[in-house]
């Protein structure tokens, strides 16, 4: 978990080693393997939008596998890997692009790459607005681009090999609520 | 030369991350294609022709008729699945 002074790092220094952060003024990106603590995220969205009166934050975490899986067919784990540098631009180009539609005073995306299992938390969108209505539009307006736009890879390894997947129909329907 | 990245699916297909390819004589990414057909299986390629692959070039989204140039970072995407 994340302390403090590991939040500031991501949000101020961009000096966490796990890849490449461009700072933007609209918020802040982060993509590595670390996990990171909601509490310790929500006190430095805070600190950064101190005018700020309405915070949503969403937190996807790795799914049961066993729920969408035949009876025997299992997965062990899931495999994040991305285009560093890329990834990172696409996801600032996006909180800058739900900015320009839903003006709120910070946002902080974090996504995680590596190995992760069932329950772990694996992506965090955070939106501090003035009012609530543009803080949820926002934070759905990112997660939706960031489904169908950034650049990461998951692939599934279990009892069947492996299996690399793609965007979900669900998913880039989605996209059409912003049209 | 041209730096190729392959990722997801596709970096299995091509047992490789990346590689270089002479610059002379591609100027898209169709030539690009071309030339890699000379190294790598029939299996990458009909994979690359697939599509569902995109293309980045020098890190941004791009068309396979957009202009490469000596240095130029040509990534080959597969569908994605962040999130």
């Amino acid at each position: 978990m994340s302390n403090r002074s590991d939040i500031d790092d991501r949000a101020d220094s961009n000096l966490n080693t796990n890849s490449q952060q461009p700072k933007q003024s609209n918020g802040s990106v982060w993509v590595g393997e670390a996990d990171f603590s909601v509490a310790d995220e929500y006190r430095a969205t805070c600190d950064l939008a101190p005018h700020a009166g309405a915070v949503v934050f969403f937190v996807g975490l790795v799914r049961d596998f066993y729920a969408d899986k035949a009876a025997d067919e299992s997965v062990d784990y899931i495999e994040l890997q991305h285009y560093p540098g890329m990834t990172e631009s696409l996801c600032s180009e996006i909180v800058d692009q739900a900015h320009q539609r839903y003006p709120f005073e910070y946002a902080r995306v974090l996504h995680r790459v590596g190995k992760l299992y069932a329950g772990d938390q694996i992506v965090m969108v955070a939106v501090a607005a003035q009012h609530r209505e543009n803080a949820f539009q926002a934070a759905q307006f990112i997660m939706d681009f960031l489904k169908n736009r950034a650049t990461f890879w998951k692939k599934e390894v279990g009892s069947r090999g492996q299996q690399w997947l793609g965007v979900k129909d669900k998913d880039k329907k989605a996209l059409k609520r912003w049209q | 030369m041209i730096k190729v990245l392959f990722f997801g699916g596709l970096q299995e297909t091509a047992q490789t991350e990346s590689c270089l390819i002479e610059s002379q004589d591609v100027t898209n990414v169709r030539d690009l294609v071309v030339a890699l057909s000379e190294q790598f299986s029939p299996s990458l390629i009909n994979a690359l022709n697939d599509e569902t692959a995109m293309v980045s070039v020098n890190q941004q989204y791009a068309g396979w008729d957009v202009q490469l140039n000596d240095a130029d970072e040509v990534g080959f995407l597969p569908p994605v699945s962040g999130g």
